[in-house]
């Protein structure tokens, strides 16, 4: 069924490591503001924290796009 | 001068404080580096899957596969993003009346607007740039043949999109009011810049070909000359949005 083998897998490591970095770093440092902050623009932090984790990449832009709130 | 210098620093501290320039510099960054190697694993990750017997045929891809992907991902993805992180960077301070008080010190209203426009096209710059970088390198690693027409000015077509549209969010967020005023009018420009294009009269003048014929340009079945219209076109509205959007600026109320 799947038809990329391990060899092709360590072949494109180099790409995947630093795309999982990124997404890594985008993920907590949203995490971090999400727990370190108590408004939201809307929503409430279990929704947020659902959705910086679960959604990668997407979940962070859009937590510090519109999701943000004030100081 | 020195009040436009310390205001644009002290926009682009708030793209740091913000995370817009996190945001926009990591999107970006991964769009780079994605769009090559997604060009290289499509076929492997299509054969990979069997849609009840039927084998899809994908001739081995291209180095123009991998801009094509750039570019795609860029002009949609990318200019969505550039839309979400810059659509408030006028109408936020408006809403939240933190620009009461410097104006009443006496900052000129345009300094304002001009700072704001120098702030957001500098990281749009280093962003679009990092792509651009990030995928230039991966696609000559990852294919061998790597040579195609116009790759600079394809490359700058777009980079001059994003700073008209920069102008447009500055020119809606002074015409319309409201923390998602300038986001909607600027996003409504681009549908009907979207739609006038399917005249084929316009397409020779209209700013959006810029972020459509990237890709037509690297085949070279467009040349650079076919579009000098676009670009001084495109140059002459940046412009005019900007002082349109000061003459604006500076009869409303805040």
């Amino acid at each position: 069924m799947n038809a990329v083998t391990l060899d092709q897998l360590q072949e494109y490591l180099p790409f995947l490591i630093p795309i999982i970095l990124v997404e890594m770093a985008l993920m907590i440092t949203a995490l971090v503001h999400v727990l370190r902050h108590k408004n939201y623009r809307f929503g409430n932090r279990i929704l947020w924290v659902v959705l910086v984790v679960c959604l990668q990449i997407v979940g962070p832009i859009v937590y510090f796009t519109i999701g943000r709130g004030e100081e | 001068m020195r009040a436009f210098f310390v205001f644009t620093k002290k926009e682009l501290v708030e793209q740091l404080r913000t995370y817009k320039s996190l945001i926009l510099l990591s999107v970006f960054f991964l769009f780079g580096m994605m769009s090559p190697l997604l060009a290289k694993l499509l076929p492997e990750i299509l054969s990979g899957m069997e849609l009840q017997g039927m084998k899809i045929e994908i001739p081995e891809p291209t180095v123009l596969d991998a801009y094509g992907q750039f570019f795609k991902n860029l002009t949609q993805m990318g200019l969505l993003a550039t839309l979400l992180v810059f659509g408030g960077i006028l109408s936020n301070e408006m809403s939240k009346g933190t620009l009461i008080n410097i104006l009443a010190k006496g900052l000129p209203r345009y300094t304002v607007l001009l700072s704001k426009f120098t702030a957001a096209v500098l990281l749009w710059s280093a962003s679009y740039g990092l792509a651009a970088g990030v995928n230039y390198g991966y696609t000559e690693y990852l294919f061998e043949n790597t040579a195609v027409h116009n790759l600079g000015f394809s490359l700058f077509c777009l980079w001059l999109f994003g700073c008209f549209i920069i102008a447009v969010i500055l020119l809606s967020s002074t015409i319309l009011s409201g923390n998602f005023g300038g986001l909607i009018l600027s996003a409504g420009a681009i549908v009907v810049m979207l739609i006038l294009n399917i005249f084929p009269g316009l397409e020779k003048y209209n700013p959006i070909t810029l972020a459509s014929k990237n890709v037509a340009l690297l085949l070279g079945t467009a040349t650079s000359a076919d579009l000098t219209w676009n670009v001084v076109i495109t140059c002459l509205l940046t412009l005019g949005s900007l002082l349109l959007s000061a003459i604006l600026f500076h009869r409303k109320r805040i």
